[in-house]
Order: C-alpha cells, then sequence, then structure tokens
C-alpha cells in the first residue's frame, strides 16, 4: 500500500517532470559533446543573422555597381562582388533568411502535416492505416530531390512553392515515424486506463499519446532542416526554386558561381560555403538532440 | 525463399499503381487542364493549336481514360513524344538511360570503396586520430551539396590543371579512356556523397559486432587481427549497411539529376531537368514515373539480398 501512495502523486508530477528532464538532457548533452555546443553555436548565429541581415549587411544586396564587378575579395569586399558588381557577403546573409525561412515553414508544414496522417493511422489502425500508409508508400517511391522537382514543374518555379514541394516530400517520413510512436504509445497500460473510464479519442490522443511523440518528432524535424536547406539550394541551382534576383544561396552558385568560375572562383566559394556549414550544424544538432532524447532513433 | 520472394513482389505492385496515380494526378493538379496553364504561360501558341496538341495528346478524354492509356503506353513502352522536340520519348531514354546508368552505378562502386575500408578502419581504431578524420570525412558528406562540390571540382581542375571536362558524351564501347575522363569526377563526386551515410553505418555496426561474444572467442582463439575482423565481424556486420545502401538508392537518383547538370552528361537527370524548364510534361511524367519504377525494383532487390543473407527475416 504504501508503494501505491508513494506512486500516485509522482505520476501527477510526469508530465512537467518529463519536460524538465528534456531540457536537462539536451543541455547535459551540449556540454558534454563540443560538436554538439559548436552547432547549437553555429545555428544561433545563423538564426541572429537571418533576424539582423538589414543591420549587419555592409550594401544593399540588390544593388549593382558595374565599375566593381568580379572584384576579389578585399577590405571592402570581404567575399567579393558578383558579375553586376552586388556585394556577395551582403547577399549571403540575406540569404539566410530564404534559406531558414524555406526550411523553417517547410518543415513546419511536413511535420504538422506528417503528424496528422501519422496520428490517425496509428491510433485508428485498420483500413484508414492501410490506405494512408499504401498511400504514403507511393508517395516516398519517388526521390525526394525528383518529387520535389516534379511538384515545382506543375505549379511553376518560386520560393514558396519550392517550401510546398519540400514539405510533401517530408511528409511520408514524419508520418511513418509518429505513426510508430503512437502504435508503441497505444500499448502503454495508462491509454487502456483511459479508454475503459470512456475518455474520448481526442482526449487520450491529446493527453496520453501525444506526450509520447513529441520526441521522436522534434528529433526528425532538427534534422529534416538540414535537408530542407539543401533540397530548397538544390531547386534553386537547377533554376526551379528561387528566382533571380534575389539572394538564395543554391541560385547565387548557378548563376555566377558556375558562369565565372575560372575568372571569380569566390563566386562558387562562399555560398556553398554557407549551404555547408548550415547543413552542417543542423545534422550535428540533430545528432545531439538524439543522442540526449531518443537514442532508440540512432542508425 | 521463393514464397518471400513471391509475397514482396506482390506488395510492391500496388505501391507502383500507387505511385502512378501520384504522377499522373500531380500533372493534372492545376486548376483548368495541365496544357493550357502549362503551354498558355510561354505565349507563342495559338488557341488552335493548343487545341490541336490537346487532342493529340489525348487530354479531351476523361481522366480515368487518359489515365488507364498512359498505363498502358508506359507499359507497353511507347510513352509518346515530347512536347518541345518532338521526338519519341523511347528514343530519348534510349539514349538516356545507359549514361545514367553507367554513372550511378560507377559512382556506387565509388562510394563503396571509399565507405567501407574507412567504416572499419573507424571501428577498429576507434578514438584514434584516424577515427576522427573518417567521422570528418562522413559528415562533411553528408553536408556539401553534390553541386557545390562538383563546380569546385570544375573550377579548381580548369584553374590548377588547366583541364575542363570534354562536351560531347562518348559511349565506353567507342573510346573506353574518353568515356572515363568524362564519367570519373562526377562519379567520384556522387559516390562521395553516397559514402558518407555507408561508412558511418558500417563504423557502428563493425564496432557492435566486435563486442560479440564470438569475435572474442575468435580473439581467444589466437587468430590473426585481419582474419578476425575481415572474416568474421564484418561479414555480419554488412547485413544493416546493405539496407543503408539500398536506402541510398533515392539519393543515388536523385543525385545523377544534379551531376549531369553541372558534368553537362545526357543522361536521364538531365533530360527529366530540362522538360522541366522546358514544361515538356509528358517527358516529366514518364522519366518521374520510370525514377519511381526503377526504385522500387531495387528496393525489391535489396529486400531480397537482405533475406537471403539473413535467413530470419524470410520467415516473419
Amino acid at each position: 500500500m504504501a508503494t501505491v501512495t508513494a506512486r500516485a502523486p509522482a505520476a501527477l508530477e510526469t508530465e512537467s517532470a518529463v519536460e524538465i528532464s528534456r531540457t536537462r538532457a539536451l543541455w547535459t548533452a551540449i556540454r558534454r559533446k563540443p560538436l554538439g555546443a559548436a552547432s547549437a553555436a553555429l545555428i544561433a548565429i545563423l538564426v541572429l543573422t537571418a533576424i539582423l541581415a538589414d543591420s549587419l549587411a555592409p550594401y544593399d544586396p540588390l544593388a549593382a555597381q558595374p565599375e566593381i564587378r568580379l572584384a576579389a575579395p578585399s577590405w571592402e569586399h570581404p567575399f567579393g562582388t558578383d558579375d553586376i558588381g552586388r556585394d556577395v557577403l551582403s547577399r549571403i546573409i540575406h540569404g539566410s533568411r530564404i534559406s531558414l525561412w524555406v526550411g523553417l515553414l517547410a518543415v513546419g508544414i511536413g511535420t504538422v502535416a506528417g503528424m496528422i496522417i501519422g496520428l490517425l493511422s496509428g491510433y485508428c489502425e485498420g483500413r484508414t492505416d492501410l490506405v494512408l500508409q499504401r498511400l504514403m508508400d507511393g508517395i516516398q517511391a519517388i526521390p525526394g530531390l525528383v518529387l520535389a522537382l516534379a511538384i515545382v514543374s506543375v505549379l511553376r518555379p518560386s520560393t514558396t512553392n519550392a517550401m510546398i514541394a519540400i514539405a510533401m516530400v517530408i511528409i511520408p517520413g514524419n508520418s511513418r515515424i509518429v505513426r510508430g510512436a503512437v502504435l508503441s504509445a497505444k500499448q502503454n497500460r495508462y491509454v487502456e486506463a483511459a479508454q475503459a473510464i470512456g475518455c474520448r479519442h481526442p482526449r487520450i490522443i491529446v493527453s496520453h499519446i501525444l506526450p509520447n511523440v513529441t520526441a521522436p518528432i522534434l528529433v526528425i524535424a532538427s534534422i529534416w532542416l538540414g535537408n530542407a536547406i539543401l533540397i530548397e539550394a538544390t531547386l534553386s541551382f537547377l533554376g526551379v526554386g528561387t528566382q533571380p534576383p534575389d539572394p538564395s544561396w543554391g541560385l547565387m552558385l548557378s548563376s555566377t558561381g558556375r558562369a565565372f568560375m575560372e575568372q571569380a572562383p569566390w563566386l562558387a566559394l562562399f555560398p556553398g560555403l554557407a549551404i555547408s556549414l548550415a547543413v552542417l550544424a543542423f545534422n550535428l544538432f540533430g545528432d545531439t538532440l538524439r543522442d540526449a532524447w531518443d537514442p532508440k532513433l540512432r542508425g | 525463399m521463393y514464397k518471400y520472394a513471391v509475397r514482396r513482389l506482390l506488395l510492391a505492385v500496388p505501391v507502383l499503381l500507387l505511385s502512378s496515380l501520384i504522377v499522373f494526378g500531380l500533372m493534372r493538379v492545376m486548376p483548368g487542364d495541365a496544357l493550357t496553364a502549362l503551354m498558355g504561360e510561354s505565349g507563342n501558341i495559338g488557341e488552335r493549336e493548343l487545341a490541336k496538341i490537346r487532342k493529340d495528346l489525348r487530354l479531351d478524354l476523361p481522366y480515368h481514360e487518359q489515365y488507364l492509356l498512359w498505363v498502358w503506353q508506359m507499359v507497353s513502352f511507347h510513352p509518346g513524344d515530347s512536347i518541345f522536340t518532338g521526338e519519341p520519348i523511347a528514343v530519348s531514354l534510349a539514349k538516356a538511360i545507359p549514361v545514367t546508368l553507367e554513372l550511378a552505378a560507377l559512382a556506387m562502386v565509388l562510394g563503396l570503396v571509399i565507405a567501407i575500408p574507412i567504416g572499419v578502419l573507424s571501428a577498429t581504431r576507434q578514438d584514434s586520430a584516424s577515427d576522427y578524420v573518417g567521422r570528418v570525412v562522413a559528415v562533411s558528406g553528408l553536408s556539401f551539396p553534390d553541386f557545390w562540390l562538383g563546380t569546385l571540382v570544375i573550377t579548381f581542375a580548369a584553374i590548377w590543371f588547366h583541364w575542363i571536362p570534354a562536351i560531347g558524351y562518348v559511349s565506353f564501347w567507342e573510346s573506353p579512356l574518353r568515356n572515363l575522363q568524362q564519367f570519373l569526377l562526377p562519379a567520384a563526386v556522387l559516390g562521395f556523397r553516397l559514402s558518407a551515410a555507408t561508412m558511418r553505418m558500417t563504423r557502428s555496426t563493425v564496432l557492435e559486432v566486435l563486442r560479440e561474444d564470438y569475435v572474442r572467442t575468435a580473439w581467444a582463439k589466437g587468430l590473426e587481427g585481419r582474419i578476425v575482423v575481415y572474416k568474421h565481424a564484418l561479414k555480419n556486420a554488412l547485413i544493416p549497411v546493405v539496407t543503408i545502401v539500398g536506402g541510398q538508392l533515392g539519393v543515388l537518383l536523385a543525385g545523377t539529376v544534379v551531376v549531369e547538370t553541372i558534368f553537362a552528361l545526357p543522361g536521364m537527370g538531365r533530360l527529366t531537368v530540362e522538360a522541366i524548364l522546358f514544361r515538356d510534361y509528358p517527358v516529366v511524367q514518364t522519366n518521374v514515373m520510370l525514377v519511381a519504377g526503377t526504385l522500387v525494383s531495387l528496393n525489391l532487390l535489396v529486400d531480397l539480398t537482405y533475406a537471403w543473407l539473413d535467413p530470419r527475416i524470410r520467415y516473419q
């Protein structure tokens, strides 16, 4: 009897305890792993750069100065200038906005849609599950980039459409992970107890199932952010994402980087470096988050 | 094994049908009909020509008939003509597919040649300098965009060695040397990207297997280190690696799109990108479906290999 009374208040506190332990686990992981700390710092810099782009950028990213076209890196223009004399550093700083914005929105849409499909699939099981999951199989049979290309080709090239295409690519994988988490959460005794005392489905989903799904979904979302930035850059590089004159990193590489690569290799070097660092930061941060919150997802 | 193969084959059919429905639906998702929207934008096609094209492409038929017709065209290898060049799609595909196949196969081989030895070395010398180097290489492979690596390779090859990739594709049978010269760099760029995930997986599975009892027994018997690692540990460690390599096929096919565009190789990827830029939707539709079909078949092959390597899977 003593054990029962001792456990009851603990169970009531579980939810807030989970929150605290998650933050603490992440904090411990970041402190213990230097790579985790470095990636968190890089992401912070990236986010600040995007927010403060207007005050950080030394020049207007769209202002052309033909008299200094293709100027090599110097004190005035640390990353050089492009073929019509625009400052490459300012364009990269403003480009961080497009990359982050597309990444965040695409992953946000993809995660929410994937979560709804996964919840429906895992919670309802049966025919709903079968239909939804086969549909996801059908989408997943098309490689992500090719699917994104096909979607953009129908919707016409633009930053917003690239974002929608990337979100579509994210949905199937996310729905599958949420479905798995829901299926295993349903095995818990407290879900059975909630069903037995006649709780309504929305309440069971929100209070008992959803808390089990948040950790894997956040881990996957952080890893997807890097990928989303990469796909946006690839679509823009291929000419079907962000359109000129907007400074997208992928577009900068294809429009000027390739055309003038022999005279001005910095035009290809710096935007690519920016993409790689952003993707690297999100990949490493995703790894750290996974180690801290959900080691089962490893490998 | 036979039963398992048949079951997996039967599961692949509905997936393919669904993908075809998705691709078909996608191409007709726009309000109005796809062609009017796509072609009308260019502004240089008159109303009468548009009606003729619509009739030629059978876009005047009801959707279900269009779908069935398209599936029949795909199955009978006559996917129609390109709107833009007028060339039969089958003809352009016959030229493009060998290029992509060669690139993909070379990239796959190069990727494995880079990944497996470095992965094993990383695991056997865990936490040493070579392990750290290996891990950094793997993470950078995952983070460097292949179009950037490709651009850099071309740029620095031109600046340092005054070497520019030859324009105009030459098949392997015409001139093997020139063909390999054309393919080696793109395949290396693609292979490097592929090697990252395989390398990480090889490292972690080898580490896991090296801690197994039977490996300890092998050490205790006094076997040579190389034999323990390569003969006893690696064989079991490679089973999950096969799955990862299978999962990479999508990355490989998508990678060919980018790499072919950069290195001007006339393969499937470049054909698709060009078709998208020119809004040549019969070509886009056929190519996307073909890629999906290839991926599903290759995944089936990977599953069967997996079942062959690990008998437990067949009985699940």
